[in-house]
């Protein structure tokens, strides 16, 4: 049993790598133009090497200035510029660019045709505003978005890396993303079913909406309780359930969104342990609710991986205690965004020390 | 000899619909994704009387029953008998069975002042206050852009509630566009109609709120009828109009306000409950007012045990009521001889 | 009970209702006759009050009628409108329950008392077994009589009818004015209706009213105003009253 668990971790792992791998040989590449399939399934022809770049979607705006070319940006969407924590601290030369739209929401040609872009990175969550800017501005649109899976985000970096001619970057930044996932899955792989924690996540504002599938909690040796529900919302894994089968679940965590400001926050841990509807359920009994990072709008390749090994620690205490979080969340941020202490930075800003302190 | 028989059955129906919700809110107990036996629902209920007396039941069925569900039914009935309830009233006031809190803007102007003190002023505002209050402007601006008096066709109402609510909805937007991503969620899930967050905090404000605006509206339940006559018949007739339109709007808004300051806009219900009750009963308010509030409890109660049943997910039951409404909405048009009975 | 108007006026847009002086005495039937847009209904909503006087005074027994509350007016004064539409198909005897709505306290519904008085009016009217009826059931005429009955289940002294006999046939017409000569008759009333049918109006009336661009062109008892020049001054076209069998017929 514990053998083909352990087996099975692997063989996931490696699928991931694989598929990863696929995408990759995927996309033909002639002199200067690539044709690439976007995750809305549409092949599109970008350039090989684009000089100006306009993100319409905060995660890609951030592998852009991660792989370095964030000098390339000649706009921004309107969630960056207000609500991406991260983003000015990664890039504070944002405050120069313009802002063209609101993600999934409104979109100005007039002013990205201003902006004349080589090429467009926009949310396939929108379903038919990558094809209309694109027909309107002849500009290509490539829609992507990780939906809170390794492998697509991989992939997205992987992508990005083609599009900007920094493939040498975004393949040292794959790799080390493998290379600590694969850290915290040997360890967690080895971890007997029954002590993998049931867990249960209270994401999106709200304590009945949860993601299907958080891949995370898997890797970090945890099992999702609402894994194999359909996904209610298109374009997310989220879903929504009764109070009543969270108790029927019964799960020994809680997770709850902690991504945002405190004063955001529309649900929080001292909120989920003083429900008296869920006194009975084992998480709250025994105090075992916490905040994790979540994927809010996006996901961020630096912020999974630590949230991974945050999650390892909160599953399995005595398998990971030897780990630093903040100290390893440090080193993760400054090899994708080269920056010393970012971690500590972004911690102070959202104020995640206090529930990062409190597991050390 | 028809009549009497016509009479029993009448009354048969009267006693059924009235006994109706009790019995589903009954059923409904037993009900859910935790599942409880119904022999020990009922020792968990006693067990809370004497706990020495039952070691066996689990403190989580006590949660379950008390703390889950029981919230939720009788939110479920609050909302549906308001809903029900306002909707028959102010089909009588505008003397218009189509009429319903949509049509008034009451639902958008709600919807805005919820969404207005969710974002921008927290929880430390009740939402139920700024939903009144946008709610109360978006009938005031209707009745203003329509016009009062005898002239009001349903036409230039039916326009004037779009154009208004209309406005709300923007002004809704405009709250979403500025709301933090984090906020926005929260709202967009609350506006889709839903019962699944409902607890006791909740029914602390709301359920007194609508208890007051029901009991008026039950007691002023005759004098809708003479309300439904014109207004000039009505006020030859000894009644003061002005003063039982203000009276009725006001209550009507104030408990559909309060339902939909805590579950989200649930369509349908107060078109399609007076409307079944009618086509049972006939036109009397007296009789139309305190049905449509228990089989618009029932309805409800059934609608969100569909829900509860059908899966572990929470389908919004806003979306329900609209999908049961609608059709049902459809086959009594065709049904009734009388098209406005 | 008589009423008494002192310079009342009344406008909308384009109409001024002005009368200086008019009495209306206990017990009798008044008609009120003119053209179309003389001001007839006008009159006669401002009297019931259900059109608010803009100026002027209308004692009823000596009381200012604008000093009373809506139900002690409709205690006092019942309407029966010309038509009546609802969109809801209320049952008759909850119709005619209706005109309790003067004596049944604000959060209350009608007592059996008021049930009672209600069954009588329709009694009275000749439609006893037409209780469970919807109003939608029944004819024109029969509706006509179901609100006559809510206006005497109001147990007012006074009763206007706007036009109680249009689009009626000439045996429900007379049928409905011998039901009101009857409420005069038997129940005290006192009645003001408004009429186009000139004979109708004279044969069945006690006093007469002639209204003309808003103003009042002669009043009195019926035999003795009822003559063709004002006839044919009010109406602006010529007008011959003969006399057949004792009763009074225009022609024209």
């Amino acid at each position: 049993m514990k053998a083909r668990k352990k087996v099975l971790k692997l063989m996931v792992m490696a699928a991931v790598v694989a598929c990863f791998l696929a995408i990759r040989a995927a996309g033909s590449s002639s002199a200067q133009k690539l044709t690439l399939r976007d995750n809305l399934g549409r092949a599109v022809e970008v350039p090989s090497r684009a000089g100006r770049i306009l993100s319409l979607q905060p995660e890609i705006t951030r592998i852009i200035v991660a792989l370095g070319a964030g000098d390339r940006l000649v706009g921004l969407d309107y969630f960056l510029r207000r609500d991406d924590h991260l983003f000015k601290i990664i890039y504070p030369e944002q405050a120069r660019l313009p802002v063209v739209s609101k993600p999934d929401d409104s979109v100005n040609k007039e002013a990205i045709a201003a902006l004349s872009p080589d090429v467009i990175f926009a949310s396939p969550s929108e379903l038919l505003v990558p094809d209309s800017i694109q027909r309107a501005l002849s500009i290509p649109v490539v829609a992507l978005s990780s939906q809170g899976s390794f492998g697509r985000l991989l992939e997205e970096i992987d992508f990005v890396g083609r599009v900007t001619g920094l493939e040498a970057r975004a393949k040292e930044l794959v790799d080390y993303f493998l290379e600590n996932m694969t850290a915290v899955v040997r360890t967690t792989s080895s971890v007997p079913s029954k002590e993998r924690p049931k867990v249960y996540l209270a994401f999106w504002s709200s304590l009945v909406r949860t993601p299907v599938s958080y891949e995370p909690v898997n890797a970090a040796g945890g099992d999702n309780v609402a894994a194999g529900l359909l996904p209610s919302f298109t374009g997310s894994p989220g879903t929504v359930v009764t109070i009543e089968q969270i108790l029927k679940w019964d799960p020994d965590i809680i997770l709850v969104h902690g991504n945002f400001l405190p004063r955001e926050r529309q649900v929080t841990v001292q909120q989920v342990l003083a429900d008296k509807r869920l006194s009975s359920v084992k998480a709250v009994r025994k105090g075992q609710v916490f905040y994790t990072f979540g994927y809010w709008y996006w996901w961020d390749p630096a912020q999974v991986a630590v949230e991974t090994l945050y999650l390892a620690k909160i599953f399995h205490p005595e398998r990971f205690n030897a780990i630093d979080l903040e100290a390893a969340g440090n080193i993760i941020f400054e090899k994708f965004y080269g920056q010393a202490g970012l971690f500590s930075k972004l911690c102070e800003v959202l104020a995640f020390h206090d529930w990062i302190k409190k597991k050390q | 000899m028809t009549g009497s028989r016509r009479n029993n059955k009448k009354r048969f129906l009267h006693v059924f619909l009235l006994v109706l919700p009790l019995l589903l809110f009954v059923i409904s107990l037993g009900i859910g994704s935790y599942q409880v036996s119904p022999r020990d629902l009922v020792r968990t209920f006693f067990s809370t009387i004497s706990p020495s007396s039952y070691p066996d039941i689990p403190p989580v069925y006590r949660d379950v029953l008390f703390r889950i569900r029981l919230p939720r039914l009788l939110l479920a009935m609050a909302v549906g008998a308001a809903l029900s309830v306002a909707g028959a009233s102010l089909q009588a006031l505008f003397k218009n069975p189509l009429v319903n809190e949509y049509i008034l803007g009451i639902s958008s102007g709600s919807a805005f002042g919820a969404a207005l003190s969710l974002v921008f002023l927290g929880r430390s505002f009740p939402p139920q206050a700024a939903a009144f209050l946008f709610a109360i402007l978006a009938v005031l601006a209707v009745l203003l852009v329509a016009g009062r008096g005898e002239s009001t066709s349903l036409i230039s109402l039916l326009l004037t509630g779009v154009i208004v609510s209309a406005f709300f909805s923007a002004l809704l937007s405009l709250v979403e566009f500025f709301a933090s991503p984090y906020v926005l969620q929260a709202l967009f899930f609350w506006l889709m109609g839903s019962l699944s967050l409902a607890g006791w905090k909740d029914l602390a404000i709301s359920l007194p709120l609508v208890g007051v605006g029901l009991a008026i509206l039950l007691l002023y339940r005759w004098r809708m009828n003479v309300l439904s006559m014109s207004d000039e018949e009505a006020k030859a007739l000894g009644v003061n109009v002005r003063r039982g339109k203000i009276l009725v709007i006001f209550m009507a808004t104030l408990v559909t306000a309060s339902s939909t300051a805590v579950v989200g806009i649930i369509g349908w219900v107060g078109l399609i409950v007076p409307h079944l009750v009618r086509l049972m009963m006939g036109a009397d308010n007296r009789l139309v007012i305190p049905l449509s509030a228990a089989t618009g409890a029932s309805f409800l109660l059934v609608a969100d045990g569909i829900t509860r049943v059908v899966s572990p997910l929470e389908i919004p039951i806003g979306i329900f009521t609209s999908i049961i409404g609608i059709p049902l909405f459809i086959v009594l048009l065709k049904k009734a001889k009388r098209v406005w009975l | 009970m008589s009423i008494r108007i002192e310079d009342l006026t009344f406008g909308y847009k384009n109409f001024l209702l002005r009368v200086d002086k008019l009495g209306f005495l206990s017990g009798r039937i008044t008609s009120i006759v003119g053209p179309n847009g003389a001001g007839k209904t006008t009159l006669l909503k401002c009297i019931g009050a259900i059109l608010p006087i803009k100026k002027g005074m209308l004692f009823i027994d000596g009381k200012d009628i604008a000093l009373l509350k809506s139900h002690e007016r409709a205690r006092l004064i019942s309407y029966v409108p010309q038509e009546h539409g609802s969109a809801f198909n209320y049952l008759v005897l909850d119709f005619v329950l209706m005109g309790r709505a003067a004596y049944v306290p604000l959060f209350s519904v009608p007592s059996k008392e008021d049930v009672h008085i209600a069954e009588e009016a329709l009694e009275f009217v000749g439609l006893g077994n037409f209780a469970e009826r919807t109003y939608a059931e029944l004819s024109s005429g029969e509706r006509r009589l179901v609100l006559i009955a809510r206006a005497l289940a109001q147990q007012s002294d006074i009763l206007l009818l706007d036009e109680p006999t249009t689009f009626l046939d000439p045996k429900h017409e007379r049928g409905i004015l011998d039901l009101v000569r009857k409420l005069a008759l038997e129940k005290e009333k006192t009645i003001l209706f408004t009429l186009h049918n000139l004979e109708m109006a004279i044969q069945y009336s006690d006093d007469m009213v002639f209204m003309k661009g808003g103003e009042v062109a002669a009043s009195g008892k019926a035999a003795e105003v009822f003559q063709e020049p004002l006839l044919e001054a009010v109406y602006e076209m010529e007008m011959k009253v003969i006399e057949w069998n004792g009763r009074k017929i225009v022609l024209r």
